[in-house]
């Protein structure tokens, strides 16, 4: 068996080098699709190269991601083949190149940081009327009665969101629209008389939510009103999975459900004894998958995570923990309400990383664009 | 044998301007007969590839505009239980035993063909479109991977109907919603962007003929430059297209403050964009003012 660098000089041997190529870069590419590419290339023209790599990738690609990148990873494979010398030993794994060292994250710093923010900016705006301005007012910047105010808001957003009407129909007992289907298949056992009417209606479709919010140091400021929202959530569906983690990852969602908010909130800081400690977001999404996401996870939950993206662990295992979380929901939101901020730029390393596994960040520091958020879901 | 230079000439005969890049993946997707994934922002021609497909290949086109909760009886086939109904009613005076009832109601009279049924009973393989396949549910989609592969369709009370000819299969997605990784795995893939300069001057030249050559240059000036701000609604090739024909049926040949703040609507469909837009205006303006004498 030749080594993976062995430059071939077939047709064959080089898309399936190619293939194995990109399958290090994520690409799914089987058999099949190998099969496929030598197919395409018996009916393209193989002198142009443009047309090579153009078959290549629209039989190679399977997403945006992907296709976009392919003229990349296609110059890079090329790049590595000539530095290959003829069947010499190497391996390919060389070209990975070392992820950059990520600076320590200062909370202290991110901190002072956001301590600094001038805080006049919506205080001029009193002009306007008391809501206008409540709505654009970082969260982190409310007192009691504001804070208990949108949560009213956010309760009756909640319950409608939660609660769409499908298109989708079901039988119904009451006589709202008759299903002609059924009501023939079933009166037919009977003779060519209609007795019975089968009626329908709207399904009614509950969204799934898988909830984890951060709640380590860095996360102090906006994590305790993520818990008053999500305790909202709670109260309007029953098909919600809450987590919070720093360290290490807590389920506490019956602890959401049962009591009322301040029991609620002192039992979850009981539970989780690191409240406003460090983070290892990689380390706890990855328990969160391995745990509980065959379970919790389908084609119809939204994923919501609510952090800030400072990782303290190892990088890859925050990247792989999401690509598994991504692959198996409907959608990742992510929510970092540090990315209102005007100069916000998703720096953190960890936050990079993943934006490929993620539908959109947001960031949900004010009512306004929590609302955007909750709009997508 | 056809190329991908034919594909090329033959979209172009009907006012479609295609790149390299899509010539090649319609090309393979006629040639191994698999269907091609389309995605990309709204109004860049996902759709329209198929209808000039259709033209192009001198056959028909079938399309089905997916949907939430678009089901199997909405897109394969129904029976048409009123007729069903009043039948039963008229067999009913002749005393008709049950079987002769059940095969004279579930009969291909009664069956009503909806798009992928008919797509696979066409004496010559037509230009089947599924359009917007993100926005159906994920049992839709399972569904669809059946037909896709097996190419039949089973009706408990007929049997099961094979194709006659395979269809030439497109889909798109808006990516409202990620789509299965089984599905993608059956489909090749086209990622369409807005176009780049060049190539959205020669697709206007070529759509909208009446517009003045300079003001053509201009339009897609400004629609760069708004496309780079961040708007709710960014607008596609459709709106360009749509402006020219507006611009020239007033017959503007060149563009000023006042006439894109009057037509701003046919471009613009969010009213903040429009506030936004309007109030960068001069700016806007100038940028492509000065590019407009460099080129």
């Amino acid at each position: 068996m030749d080594s993976l660098i062995t430059r071939q000089t077939s047709l064959s041997g080089n898309v399936i080098l190619l293939g194995r190529y990109l399958r290090s870069k994520g690409y799914n590419i089987s058999s099949s699709e190998e099969s496929d590419a030598m197919r395409s290339l018996s009916v393209i023209n193989l002198k142009s190269e443009y047309q090579y790599w153009n078959t290549l990738r629209a039989v190679f690609s399977k997403n945006k991601y992907q296709y976009e990148n392919f003229e990349d990873h296609y110059k890079s494979y090329q790049h590595e083949m000539k530095k290959a010398v003829d069947s010499k030993v190497k391996t390919l794994s060389g070209d990975k190149k070392k992820p950059v060292k990520s600076k320590t994250p200062s909370i202290e710093a991110l901190k002072s940081w956001l301590y600094n923010q001038p805080q006049t900016d919506e205080v001029q705006m009193s002009s306007f009327s008391n809501v206008e301005v409540l709505v654009k007012k970082d969260f982190a910047q409310m007192d009691q009665d504001e804070m208990r105010l949108i949560l009213q808001v956010l309760r009756e957003l909640a319950a409608k969101i939660l609660r769409k009407k499908s298109r989708s129909k079901k039988i119904s007992r009451r006589h709202s629209q008759i299903d002609l289907r059924q009501t023939l298949r079933q009166n037919l056992r009977s003779g060519t008389d209609i007795n019975d009417i089968v009626w329908s209606e709207k399904k009614i479709k509950k969204l799934k939510l898988v909830l984890l919010c951060d709640v380590s140091r860095s996360m102090d400021l906006y994590s305790r009103f993520f818990i008053q929202m999500i305790y909202a959530f709670h109260k309007g569906s029953d098909r919600i999975e809450t987590f919070v983690f720093s360290t290490a990852l807590h389920q506490v969602t019956d602890l959401l459900t049962h009591h009322d908010y301040d029991q609620a909130l002192d039992k979850i800081s009981k539970r989780v004894p690191q409240w406003s400690g460090g983070t290892k977001i990689g380390t706890c999404l990855d328990r969160f998958f391995s745990d509980h996401g065959h379970h919790m996870l389908d084609r119809k939950t939204v994923t919501i995570i609510l952090s800030d993206g400072w990782d303290t662990g190892e990088e890859s295992l925050m990247k792989d923990a999401m690509k598994s979380i991504y692959k198996s929901s409907r959608k990742v939101l992510w929510l970092n309400p540090l990315a209102g901020h005007p100069d916000f730029e998703p720096e953190v390393i960890g936050l990079k990383n993943v934006l490929p596994y993620i539908n959109g960040l947001h960031a949900a520091h004010n009512l306004v664009s929590l609302k955007k958020v909750l709009a997508l879901l | 044998m056809m190329t991908v230079e034919d594909i090329q000439r033959m979209m172009s005969s009907e006012a479609y301007v295609v790149d390299k890049a899509i010539a090649i993946s319609i090309f393979l997707s006629i040639q191994l007969q698999k269907p091609l994934l389309i995605e990309g922002p709204a109004g860049v021609g996902k759709t329209e590839i198929a209808k000039v497909m259709a033209k192009a290949l001198d056959t028909e086109l079938i399309r089905l505009q997916c949907y939430e909760g678009l089901d199997a009886n909405h897109a394969i086939y129904e029976w048409h239980y009123q007729r069903q109904l009043l039948h039963l009613k008229m067999l009913e005076r002749e005393d008709a035993t049950r079987q002769d009832l059940d095969k004279a109601i579930f009969s291909e009279d009664f069956l009503m063909e909806r798009p992928l049924l008919q797509a696979i009973r066409q004496p010559k393989s037509p230009v089947l479109l599924i359009d917007e396949v993100d926005r159906s549910d994920e049992e839709f989609e399972s569904f669809l991977l059946e037909l896709l592969s097996d190419w039949q369709i089973t009706i408990p009370e007929i049997g099961t109907i094979k194709a006659t000819t395979q269809p030439y299969v497109i889909l798109t997605g808006n990516r409202t919603r990620e789509l299965s990784e089984a599905l993608r795995r059956r489909c090749l893939y086209l990622w369409i962007d807005y176009p780049d300069f060049d190539k959205e001057l020669m697709i206007l030249r070529s759509k909208v003929p009446a517009v003045d050559k300079e003001l053509g240059v201009q339009i897609c000036n400004f629609m760069k430059e708004l496309r780079a701000m961040k708007l709710e609604k960014t607008p596609g090739v459709a709106e360009t297209l749509d402006w020219a024909e507006a611009l020239a049926t007033m017959h503007f040949d060149h563009l000023d403050k006042e006439v894109i703040s009057d037509t701003l609507g046919v471009i613009l469909k969010d009213w903040q964009d429009i506030r936004t837009v309007s109030n960068s205006l001069s700016e806007l303006l100038e940028r492509t003012g000065v590019r407009s004498k460099i080129g």
